[in-house]
């Protein structure tokens, strides 16, 4: 008798995801269409100024993206919750954690990819100098896992709580104004020629964190969502 | 009973108690289940059946008592992939086919030897549905293709929570056929019934809870 084995495990929680995400990829196109919205009405609120629309053309698309992404927040564990697959996770042999770090990496390539990938088009509406776009991009790359990690666990901690969209987003914005500081500032300072690299540095380093940190929480928060 | 945590049960309870608000839901409750053993939990609505369950299993915390996995107390990580747990829920994706979330049982809890999904299927009677999203099918075909799990994953003890709902009469001969030859082949098996009608075939241990 072989349990299945880590790696199995792991690929067989990453595909199910992705494959769901397909099936219902109308769900995937909501987030982009919303960024891309957004980002259409500040041009009419701010007036066609290219020097004003360039100047807040960073931190408008990473507020966006942000926001955008809290939309799709509310489906990383509630539907394994109420048809019982979360359960039948729980009780597999692999470590919870592990398990659920591949249901975030999958719920983070099904929303936030999609809106890095649209993110330099947005900027490029609001006329965010090429080499600038750039530096959005990366500061993308490595914000939305960050901010991917920092929802799942509000997500997990009010997955027991009905109706907790509105919850989740007063919970998750404070924790997000490090995060948007950091990945604005590197932005900023592309645009104005100066070294942006820091600010990356220093979200990396919290990413690293929560990548260790994030589904040993979640585990424990569903565990506890689950017996009560 | 005689002697609940001796060495020949695969697992075992005593003075097992499941409180919810200060409030006994059963317990204390002492049983044992022996290899090549089937136990039928009894019990009202609400007496405490599927919380027994989720208590054996590990998703709820028991209050008191000790559960005995091979005579020795039981360790959740050890016992994890022992242990398969059929709930209500039947933890199946709507929008995959029964094979593919077959597939995503075996990637975790790994596969029997000699037996594919397709034949699984077959043997619950879900050929023609293998590639069907689970949504379209019936509420007994997605407890079919949720019992294909039993084929397929190498675990020894079932936790069978009202196996025999929404199956027809093929259905609950089907489900008796599979514990059968599980119990045949030195599993166990414990599953839970309302009371008013039992399907199960032969004489089972029975379990009694009351509200």
């Amino acid at each position: 008798m072989m349990p299945g084995s880590l790696r199995a495990a792991c690929v067989a929680v990453l595909r199910r995801d992705l494959l769901l995400a397909w099936r219902r990829r109308g769900d995937i196109a909501l987030p982009v269409l919303y960024a891309l919205i957004v980002t259409t009405l500040f041009p009419f609120a701010l007036g066609p100024n290219d020097d004003l629309l360039a100047r807040v053309a960073g931190g408008v698309v990473l507020v966006t993206v942000l926001l955008a992404m809290l939309l799709a927040f509310d489906a990383l564990f509630r539907p394994d919750l109420e048809d019982g697959s979360l359960e039948q996770l729980m009780l597999a042999p692999q470590p919870l954690a592990l398990l659920l770090g591949m249901k975030i990496l999958a719920h983070w390539v099904s929303t936030a990819l999609p809106l890095i990938v649209i993110a330099p088009i947005l900027a490029s509406m609001l006329h965010l100098p090429a080499h600038a776009n750039a530096v959005l991009v990366l500061a993308l790359l490595v914000a939305t896992p960050l901010l991917s990690l920092l929802g799942s666990v509000l997500v997990a901690l009010t997955a027991g709580t009905r109706r907790s969209g509105m919850l989740l987003a007063l919970m998750l914005l404070p924790l997000c104004v490090p995060v948007v500081i950091f990945a604005a500032g590197a932005v900023s300072a592309a645009q104005e020629g100066l070294p942006w690299i820091a600010p990356i540095a220093w979200l990396g380093a919290a990413l690293a964190l929560m990548l260790i940190l994030a589904p040993l929480a979640c585990a424990a928060a569903l565990r506890i969502a689950i017996d009560a | 009973m005689t002697a609940e945590n001796s060495p020949s049960a695969l697992l075992a309870a005593r003075d097992l108690t499941f409180l919810r608000q200060d409030e006994p839901v059963f317990g204390p409750l002492d049983f044992a289940l022996r290899a090549g053993e089937v136990v039928l939990v009894e019990g009202d609505n609400g007496s405490g059946k599927t919380t027994l369950m989720r208590v054996v299993v590990g998703l709820l915390h028991a209050d008191e008592g000790t559960l005995y996995l091979d005579g020795a107390p039981l360790d959740r990580d050890l016992a994890r992939g022992r242990l398969l747990f059929l709930a209500h829920h039947l933890g199946l994706k709507a929008d995959l086919s029964p094979l593919e979330n077959l597939r995503i049982a075996i990637g975790l809890y790994g596969c029997r030897e000699a037996i594919t999904p397709q034949q699984a299927l077959h043997t619950v009677g879900l050929q023609g549905y293998e590639h069907e999203p689970v949504r379209q099918l019936s509420a007994g075909q997605k407890k079919r293709s949720a019992l294909a799990r039993l084929l397929l994953v190498p675990a020894d003890i079932w936790l069978l929570d009202e196996p025999f709902a929404n199956l027809d009469r093929e259905g609950i001969a089907l489900v008796n056929r599979l514990i059968e030859r599980h119990v045949a082949e030195g599993g166990a098996a414990m599953v839970t019934s309302h009371g008013a009608v039992t399907f199960l075939h032969g004489e089972p241990r029975r379990l009694r809870l009351s509200a």
